[in-house]
């Protein structure tokens, strides 16, 4: 077909023969090879006579190339366009992420020279182009080409075996030293230092507080007389001061009037993070330690503090010991200090964000409450309500204030004035002093301040019908803030109850998922963005990522629809999909795929976020893709197309959307 | 009867390397899967559109064996045109006048190119066009046509985006260019130089192991199921 005219330099002699082998190799493969190593080396004679033996062929994304143990390799890959990944996966299926592969590497080297099958699964995570070596030539090349044997079997030994975060990690935060990691790579069990001491229900507090002193310990489990397996409760150095010693208790009294019952229990297994987070969220010391149903030792808040230096812990005692409310104001600033301390040690971002919540809760809790000593007890019952990515768990740093105030329904006009007068007053200073804090006011004005959303129950209930009943775009904006709330302080059953009345009201209103499940789906993956980036080399494409709305929102709107649609009551997205995908409302496949997306998204966010405090910035959410590796842009690239896959389950679930 | 009609319009006899061409394809099995064919993926370039009065002056051409790209077998030649002047070629392709004199006349390069494909299938972009022009020159130079049968990357480039725009969101937008460059740029093929017959013709056949490949991965295995998804287009436009 004729072409238009082009630009185009003059072009080679016409060949005039009639053979037909004489056409020369394209340039196309000798071109590849002559820019990458260590092919560079060869001289143009021998690069020809290799590309004439080259085939081209193509995998679409998802191709599994080589599978590790089985596939005998008769050629070398060269990646041409595209990439791939390599894994290995262990007796019990666990998946470890290998390497990622891109343009100019090769895939088989290993194998080919070791006359094995393939060592490791490799698997095509883009559509990609591969020049195919006949292994012939490979083995001639590293027999006979010096240096070649040098630069394959020199990269094999230095190949670094990371994981997809660690490298992640080690991209983004300077490591301190390897103690940091204690938090993380230390189970519970291994702070265990003696087994279990114990003593039963029936026995006298002197009895239990000899055993202490034997034992040289500060706490000693309780149980159940007729079976000493059975753990009832704990006794610790401070029952026996405050409710022995302090209250004037008779010491033949049997240990279980002063014990705590139920011991809180940790799987030994877990890390010692996880431990820390049980015992801040619920206000405790000691865990009981647990293998296989036995309870196996106790560990301490004073064991796991030892572990670190700038802990979370230190700030939670601090924030709980504060007697005023502007000594809470540094307080909150150090948040952003030991959450760094937190990437660095490599917690997962949903354990940051579950940090954050709880640090922030905290300081909540205890402005809270010595806002109320201050201005006297509340006229009824309330309830402070977290909205938005407070109410769901999942903020980074200094989130906009989303709150509310719920209250019980006055029971007359005299008590109504009486409501409306202190909570319009309390909600004023609550805000001032959380501004503070450091958290600023949120431009929407959803706060409790706003009269409108400082309301007793029965006003919340109407609320949330008439957005139900009648989705217009700003009643739509608003469930997507509101409908995450969560209890922050006070009357949780508040909570619960308007929570109950929205799972009534929704379960109703099919009409209202679709709504949202449209409002959902018109944000789509922001695939074509990242693949033109990946293409375009030339950083033309300097436009970045929001990766709050078009990487992050839309898994939050999958859950929370869903979640609104099976009544699951949890407002935080991880958990929300989880309680999803264990009643069966999405596949196992799709609640961990989704999961990996959104923890990776997350982690890059807090990453990003901590660097800009660190310059100085504002934290936001823009991202930079130029500044991203090539591991964090193929993760990025796996992260978006499970929206797709979300989506998918939307349409199914609402198919007029 | 054949041998009447050829009289009439004082035809050659056909040409040996025609009839040979004839015998590879008189069995034709379009049963086969895909892996078992061989085939030519090539591209002329023309000195206009005219279907009776322009010429070929150049073919490019790459085979594919086992589904894969053999850059190692190509087919390039540049061909001296008989009427037009060669002055013309220069403003539509930039080849000097000098390198359409020095170059062979259809006569000596069409047998070759015919042995070239040998068995197997011909393959362009909208390869419609490049078969009219190399049959009209068939006919005159070997007294008949090629009997290799041609599969267009066009046609299966629009059932590939038809089948997959259906998959995913229903409707399907058809208002997109299907022009090689367009094509190769969507699906973020490698990319090669236009206006050159061989770089086109590699360009063609990347973008036919591309769709090849995902056609296979969407379950079609043999060259039958492969014709019938570009022709249930054919009820659509």
């Amino acid at each position: 077909m004729i072409k238009s005219s082009g630009t185009k330099g003059p072009l080679p002699a016409p060949a005039a023969g009639k053979s037909v082998s004489r056409a020369a190799p394209p340039e196309v493969v000798v071109e590849f090879l002559r820019n990458i190593m260590p092919f560079n080396e060869l001289d143009e004679e021998r690069l020809r006579q290799l590309a004439r033996h080259v085939r081209v062929d193509f995998y679409p994304r998802g191709t599994r190339l080589l599978t590790a143990g089985e596939t005998e390799l008769t050629h070398l890959f060269l990646i041409q366009q595209g990439g791939v990944r390599s894994y290995i996966v262990d007796d019990e299926g666990e998946v470890t992420l290998k390497d990622y592969r891109g343009e100019g590497s090769y895939i088989g080297a290993l194998p080919i020279i070791r006359g094995t099958p393939a060592n490791l699964n490799v698997e095509t995570v883009e559509d990609t182009f591969c020049f195919l070596l006949p292994r012939e030539d490979f083995l001639d090349l590293i027999e006979n080409q010096p240096g070649f044997a040098q630069y394959y079997l020199k990269n094999f030994s230095e190949k670094i075996v990371n994981t997809a975060y660690t490298e992640l990690r080690r991209h983004r935060m300077g490591r301190r030293s390897d103690e940091d990691l204690l938090l993380f790579s230390l189970q519970v069990g291994d702070l265990v230092k003696q087994p279990p001491r114990a003593v039963p229900a029936d026995a006298t507090v002197q009895e239990a507080a000899r055993a202490m002193a034997e034992y040289r310990i500060g706490s000693i489990l309780v149980y159940r007389p007729e079976n000493a397996k059975e753990i009832v409760g704990i006794v610790t150095d401070r029952d026996l001061r405050n409710k022995v010693i302090a209250a004037g208790l008779e010491y033949s009294e049997p240990v279980a009037r002063i014990m705590s019952s139920p011991v809180i229990r940790v799987l030994s297994r877990a890390v010692c993070f996880d431990a820390l987070l049980k015992m801040m969220s619920s206000s405790i010391h000691h865990l009981a330690v647990e293998q296989k149903d036995q309870v196996v030792g106790v560990v301490t808040s004073h064991d796991i503090m030892l572990l670190q230096g700038n802990s979370p812990y230190l700030l939670f005692k601090e924030i709980g010991k504060q007697r005023s409310i502007e000594g809470l104001y540094p307080l909150s600033r150090r948040i952003p200090d030991i959450i760094r301390n937190l990437v660095i040690e490599g917690a997962k971002s949903s354990n940051i964000a579950r940090m954050i919540s709880i640090l922030n809760d905290n300081i909540l809790t205890r402005l809270l409450t010595l806002l109320e000593e201050e201005m006297g007890p509340p006229p009824v019952d309330y309830c402070w309500l977290l909205l938005g990515s407070e109410g769901r768990r999942e903020q980074t740093f200094k989130t906009d204030q989303d709150n509310a105030i719920i209250y019980s329904d006055p029971a007359d006009e005299a008590e109504r004035l009486a409501a409306e007068d202190y909570f319009v007053r309390f909600a004023r200073q609550a805000i001032d002093h959380l501004v503070k804090c450091g958290y600023p006011l949120c431009p929407g004005e959803i706060m409790a301040v706003n009269p409108r959303w400082c309301q007793p129950l029965s006003t919340w209930k109407r609320y949330f019908s008439s957005w139900v009943e009648a989705p217009e775009p700003e009643e739509l904006l608003h469930a997507t803030i509101f409908f995450d709330f969560r209890a922050g302080y006070g009357k949780t059953s508040l909570a619960d109850e308007l929570r109950a009345h929205l799972n009534r009201i929704t379960g109703r209103q099919e009409i209202y998922l679709l709504h949202m499940a449209r409002e959902c789906m018109a944000t789509r993956a922001p695939l074509s963005f990242f693949k033109n980036f990946i293409v375009e080399k030339d950083g033309e494409h300097r436009n970045k990522l929001d990766i709050k709305r078009q990487g992050l929102t839309p898994f939050v709107n999958f859950a929370r629809i869903l979640a609104l649609r099976y009544s699951v009551n949890e407002t935080n997205t991880l958990a929300r999909l989880h309680v999803l995908a264990d009643e069966g409302h999405i596949s196992r496949d799709l609640w961990s795929a989704a999961n990996a997306a959104y923890e990776m998204q997350m982690q890059l966010r807090i990453i990003h976020q901590l660097n800009q405090i660190d310059r100085g910035e504002e934290p936001d959410n823009y991202i930079d893709p130029g500044q991203l590796s090539d591991l964090e842009k193929r993760m990025l690239r796996d992260a978006f197309e499970v929206i797709d896959r979300l989506h998918g389950v939307l349409k199914v679930l609402f198919p007029v959307v | 009867m054949a041998a009447f009609f050829r009289s009439l319009f004082r035809l050659p006899a056909p040409h040996p390397v025609l009839l040979e061409n004839r015998e590879l394809f008189r069995d034709f099995d379009q049963g086969r899967p895909l892996g078992e064919y061989t085939f030519v993926v090539c591209d002329t370039e023309l000195t206009g559109l005219n279907r009776r009065r322009d010429e070929i002056i150049s073919i490019g051409a790459v085979r594919l064996r086992d589904l894969q790209i053999v850059p190692g077998e190509t087919f390039h030649r540049y061909i001296r045109p008989r009427n037009t002047d060669p002055n013309q070629a220069t403003l539509i392709h930039r080849i000097t006048p000098e390198q359409l004199r020095d170059a062979p006349s259809i006569e000596d390069v069409l047998p070759d190119f015919v042995r070239f494909c040998g068995d197997a299938l011909l393959v362009g972009h909208f390869v419609a066009i490049d078969m009219h022009f190399l049959n009209r020159a068939a006919r005159r130079v070997l007294g008949g046509t090629l009997s290799n049968p041609g599969i267009d990357t066009m046609r299966l480039a629009r059932a590939y985006k038809e089948a997959r725009c259906r998959d995913y969101y229903g409707y399907c937008d058809q208002s997109m260019s299907y022009n090689l460059d367009d094509l190769s740029r969507e699906f973020h093929l490698p990319r090669f130089k236009p206006h050159d017959a061989l770089e086109d013709a590699l360009q063609t056949a990347y973008l036919f192991l591309f769709l090849l490949k995902k056609f296979r991965h969407g379950g079609i295995r043999t060259l039958k199921e492969l014709y019938r998804s570009g022709r249930t287009l054919d009820r659509i436009f």
